[in-house]
């Protein structure tokens, strides 16, 4: 077995009651690398993009058949999904930065895994604000309200957070499409020097960013992965003439 | 009939509706205040309401009157709602005390009776004990009845200095501490309130905890959401009868505090339960996700996250559960009495301060006093409000920026 592989998903269906949301989706998604989903929306990405961290778990009506494997383990088998959950962190679509202070946002995850050191927190919090390249900016105001800053610094903030559980796949839901160019331009700078410490899995609406910061994309559609291949190929030589059509603008 | 004439209708019937509205208000408020506030002072707050026989020991002194005569005769700190000066005032110096004779009248009582008007800082009554040795503070106004077993009863003022005067050494002196005060109710009324919300403030919070974020909604949440809606609108004197038949007779609390408070409690649930419920539902699903996904589990996602986000929200349930408390008088008229005491034990009974209103109103006829009442209630249920409202913008996670 390729022990590049992170995720492999093997006929993975996923039905919302009745409604059938992903049809048999077959993916091998590798480690240090930045994957991206892209599609028109209610194509299924960001429901497949849950089920890799088990947050459709929250959803009452969801039923999924066929294998998600992590590591060659299946998750949706009998793990301990806290754990999972550490190891893959998410970053959601709008900034959700807690009610609370700068600081205790990134010591959040941390505590609740029982780390107590202050020293251990402080360095923690330093560090994972560093990699989010937001440090300089909230550095003397540690101790004051997340909700004060703008929407690219909270959603950094939300990138810090994850960062701070040392995950070893980070999760992107359209991070930036509730952010302006310039705070965009930012989340996906810090993407790209992220990749080299964490496995990336992004959707984005916005086939440019995929084209820009990722090494794989997928395109879905109706479910189904259409078409899974190197960045620049799905770009400038798809396979399919629907991915083809989509890139191109024609729909969608 | 035109557009604008009916406008114009329509504007002035809304604006009859305030009005009436308004008005009604304030004239009630109005009446309880003209009626009541001749009665409320700083003796009405801090005194018992039931007199109080004292016996109180001290050594004999000889002090001097320290303010000149005419000062000594404007001295008139009795009560005058009810007393008015027959004699006196006439300083007596082995007591350190000026003492005078009134007339005592109120609606039920009439009698004439001997009161201290003025105490000197050195008074050997400002030293005294009881026969337990503990201090005790007799103050001005307090109604002297006997010396060292001489009763004062028919006779003079003079006679009774004179008595006094002859007396030397220990003396023992019995006085009555003059009642009409509801400083047990206000007590009893704080005590109610704490123990209620001690005991349905975490079931409430638990129970709209399993209802918002543990129950699959279906069939039992509708269930019990329909239960505690019904039981918000079921009147306190049902709730009373069940505490008196429950609490009171059935567990053997007695007519106490403890059984008042648990009825209250009961009676505090529905509106705890909604509230909270209603408050965790506005704390965005983006929380719950975004902590989840950061591996926290279920409970440390509702301990450390949703509830801090809801607190604004418990604040106010906590608000109209006090004033639930504080307006309360049917169901504690069943289970916590009519004594106006300060409950010394949880089983003791004490009434409330609309117990006690409700109880002179209609057991002694005396409205004045009632209003009196009435005004107390008034100011705690605004203090109240304002206390809460301030808390409430302290503690909201999401004004902080």
């Amino acid at each position: 077995m390729d022990t590049n592989i992170k995720f492999n998903t093997k006929n993975l269906d996923l039905f919302y009651g009745d409604f059938q949301a992903l049809k048999s989706i077959n993916m091998e998604i590798r480690e240090k690398e930045v994957t991206a989903f892209i599609g028109p929306s209610g194509c299924g990405k960001s429901t497949f993009l849950r089920c890799l961290n088990r947050m459709n778990d929250l959803i009452d009506s969801v039923k999924i058949n066929g294998e998600i494997l992590f590591d060659g383990k299946d998750i949706n088998g009998p793990i301990d999904v806290i754990n999972l959950r550490t190891r893959v962190g998410m970053v959601f679509q709008k900034p959700n930065p807690f009610p609370m202070s700068i600081y205790e946002n990134i010591a959040y995850g941390p505590k609740c895994q029982g780390m107590k050191d202050k020293n251990q927190l402080d360095a923690l919090v330093k560090e994972s604000l560093t990699k989010a390249a937001l440090w300089d900016e909230v550095k003397d105001r540690l101790n004051k309200s997340a909700l004060g800053l703008s929407g690219g610094q909270q959603q950094r903030l939300c990138i810090a957070r994850t960062i701070a559980m040392n995950p070893e796949v980070i999760l992107m839901d359209e991070p930036t499409s509730a952010l302006d160019p310039i705070a965009t331009a930012k989340i996906e700078d810090l993407m790209s020097s992220l990749k080299k410490d964490y496995t990336i899995i992004i959707v984005t609406h916005s086939m440019q960013q995929a084209g820009r910061i990722s090494d794989k994309t997928a395109f879905f559609l109706m479910g189904e992965v259409i078409e899974f291949n190197e960045t620049p190929i799905i770009f400038t030589n798809p396979h399919d003439k629907r991915t083809e059509d989509y890139i191109t603008g024609r729909f969608g | 009939m035109g557009r604008t004439a009916k406008d114009s209708l329509v504007k002035g019937i809304i604006y009859l509706a305030t009005g009436i509205t308004l008005s009604v208000l304030l004239s009630i408020v109005g009446f309880i205040f003209v009626k009541g506030i001749s009665l409320v002072n700083w003796d009405f707050l801090t005194r018992d309401y039931n007199e109080k026989v004292v016996y109180a020991f001290m050594e004999s002194g000889d002090v001097p009157l320290s303010i000149d005569e005419e000062n000594l005769n404007n001295k008139q700190p009795y009560d005058q709602r009810y007393e008015t000066l027959l004699e006196g005032p006439i300083y007596v110096e082995n007591i350190g005390a000026a003492i005078s004779k009134v007339s005592y009248k109120n609606h039920s009582t009439e009698r004439e009776q001997i009161v201290i008007s003025y105490i000197e800082k050195d008074s050997p009554l400002n030293g005294a004990i009881d026969s337990t040795g503990k201090a005790i503070i007799i103050g001005t106004d307090y109604i002297l009845q006997s010396i060292n077993g001489t009763d004062f009863s028919d006779m003079t003022l003079e006679e009774v200095s004179k008595t006094i005067s002859a007396e030397s050494g220990e003396l023992k002196i019995k006085v009555v501490q003059p009642g009409g005060g509801i400083k047990s109710n206000i007590i009893t009324t704080l005590y109610m309130v704490l123990l209620s919300l001690i005991v349905a403030l975490p079931l409430g919070i638990f129970g709209a905890i399993y209802l918002t974020e543990y129950a699959k909604p279906g069939r039992l949440v509708n269930a019990i959401r329909f239960a505690a809606e019904c039981l918000a609108g079921i009147p306190s004197i049902i709730f009373g009868l069940f505490g008196m038949a429950f609490f009171v007779v059935a567990m053997n609390l007695q007519i106490s505090l403890i059984s008042g408070s648990l009825t209250v409690a009961i009676i505090l649930l529905p509106v705890i339960i909604r509230s909270t419920e209603e408050a965790l539902k506005t704390v965005p699903m983006a929380f719950r996700e975004g902590s989840l996904a950061l591996g926290a589990t279920k409970l440390q996602t509702i301990f450390k996250v949703v509830l801090p986000c809801a607190v604004p929200g418990i604040a106010t349930a906590v608000l109209l559960s006090i004033g639930r408390v504080v307006g309360e008088s049917a169901a504690l008229l069943l289970t916590a009495g009519t004594v106006a005491q300060i409950p010394g034990t949880l089983f003791s009974p004490g009434s409330t301060l609309t117990v006690q209103a409700y109880y002179v109103a209609k057991e002694e006829g005396n409205i004045e006093l009632a209003c009196a009442i009435g005004i107390v209630i008034i100011v705690i249920v605004i203090v109240l409000n304002i206390l809460s409202r301030i808390t409430s913008d302290k503690l909201d996670v999401f004004n902080k920026k």
